[in-house]
């Protein structure tokens, strides 16, 4: 079965690395630009998620998930790029279309925004196993209800995928359109999706079952199976980025007050 | 009005909530291979507010988006975390005044969902793509709404009323019928004001 996660396994040190420790660069790329909101800002963290996508030999893999957003990317230029409310100087026009300039660095602002955060993301999402995040979550106080969601989501959402494929299959061999036009696929959503939902509801009465009687509720301390070896890059990159966030958010509020 | 928060967090409804972010997850998947023009990812959510109520509906939503985000690389669902958040909490809300007993109430919890999701999700848009929901349909409105020089924050919200009523209209229809469907042995775990009656 196909897992929905997208974790790279090629050992780099990036996935030895604390999941907190990614989470904080996260904090960092976005929080510094935007409390900044220069362009430039946003560009040396743009590079530096690159970079750092690079160095885990990872930037073939970034690129599929950054490309999804282009589309929406091109929305926001071209909307803006014509209709932006402060839109007064024309920057080039196609044939009888303008574009000006207020509105396409408008959007540039935004672009630089969603690719900034997006990149940061992306090095979080392809070096962190699920059950490193999920242990790291629970050694730092997380209920471990809650974070029993977390690594079920994994374990559930292939099962249904897989569901989902079998009951295309017999609806169609019952001869259900799921192509044309579109009251013909809408009709068709329900006697997909119900019986899968219904399955997996019904089946969650079972799994409640089977946990109650494994001791899910037991109120007592619970080991772990798997000990993650810690990094020594941990502390250092920490300290780095706290010392950036920290003078970011400084400089920011000696620009206001001066 | 003394049970509408009441949760119990047993076996029974924290397995739930994994189900129903799966059950998020499918929606959206059969949403894109059948090409609808709705996003009709909060199906789940919405079952998760019917069943557990206001709170394991607004768990359902948050972790929804919060665990898309974080590990499938969808990092543009992780800021409507509190769209969901809200659409969970509204319906669960609606379900136990007794808003999901027949049909017609329950287009008026769909139209509350709605409603709640748009007011939630247009400062969000506003703030992080200047307006635009990536829906073909609702951007065009936006389009025309800014060509015509009223404000971004109107359009926007234009916009997004276009797409997530209709949306929320659907997928409560949806929840409706499953709802119908469950036997009543499953629907019996999760109702919050039971008692158990002694017979000696």
């Amino acid at each position: 079965m196909k897992s929905i996660s997208l974790f790279v396994d090629n050992g780099v040190y990036l996935t030895r690395l604390h999941p907190f420790t990614k989470l904080l660069y996260i904090l960092t790329a976005i929080a510094v630009p935007l409390l900044w909101g220069q362009l430039f800002v946003y560009a040396i963290f743009i590079a530096a998620s690159m970079l750092i996508l690079a160095s885990g030999k990872l930037l073939k893999k970034a690129l599929p998930l950054i490309a999804f957003s282009f589309t929406i990317l091109l929305t926001i230029f071209i909307i803006h790029g014509l209709f932006h409310q402060g839109n007064e100087n024309v920057l080039f026009s196609v044939g009888k279309i303008h574009f000006y300039r207020e509105g396409l660095s408008y959007a540039l602002h935004i672009g630089c925004n969603i690719l900034n955060m997006l990149l940061s993301f992306v090095i979080f999402v392809l070096t962190t196993r699920t059950g490193d995040l999920v242990v790291a979550l629970e050694k730092c106080g997380c209920p471990p209800k809650m974070t029993y969601i977390i690594s079920s989501v994994f374990q559930i959402v292939p099962q249904m995928t897989s569901t989902m494929g079998t009951i295309m299959d017999a609806q169609r061999s019952r001869g259900m359109e799921t192509e044309g036009k579109l009251l013909v696929r809408a009709k068709a959503f329900l006697p997909l999706i119900s019986p899968v939902v219904m399955s997996s509801l019904i089946n969650t009465r079972e799994r409640a079952i089977a946990l109650e009687v494994r001791g899910f509720e037991a109120g007592c301390k619970k080991t772990y199976l798997k000990e993650r070896e810690t990094c020594k890059l941990d502390l250092p990159i920490n300290i780095g980025l706290l010392i950036i966030l920290l003078a970011a958010i400084g400089g920011r509020v000696m620009t206001c007050l001066l | 009005m003394k049970n509408l928060f009441r949760t119990k967090l047993d076996a029974a409804n924290i397995v739930l909530i994994p189900a129903c972010i799966g059950i998020n997850y499918l929606g959206k998947l059969f949403a894109s291979v059948l090409k609808l023009p709705l996003w009709l990812d909060s199906i789940g959510t919405c079952l998760g507010g019917v069943l557990g109520g206001p709170i394991i509906g607004g768990i359902c939503g948050a972790a929804n988006n919060l665990i898309y985000g974080l590990t499938t690389g969808d990092s543009i669902t992780l800021v409507y975390a509190l769209t969901s958040l809200f659409i969970g909490i509204a319906v669960g809300i609606m379900a136990r005044l007794g808003f999901m007993k027949n049909f017609g109430k329950a287009m008026i919890t769909a139209v509350v969902a709605g409603l709640v999701a748009v007011v939630v999700s247009t400062p969000l848009n506003v703030i992080f793509w200047g307006g635009t929901t990536g829906n073909v349909w609702g951007d065009a409105l936006f389009a025309v709404t800014q060509a015509s020089n009223l404000p971004v924050f109107l359009g926007s919200l234009l916009d997004e009323i276009v797409v997530d009523v209709p949306d929320k209209v659907v997928t409560l229809i949806v929840v409706f019928l499953i709802m119908k469907g469950l036997p009543k042995k499953l629907t019996s775990l999760y109702e919050a004001d039971d008692n158990i009656e002694s017979l000696d």
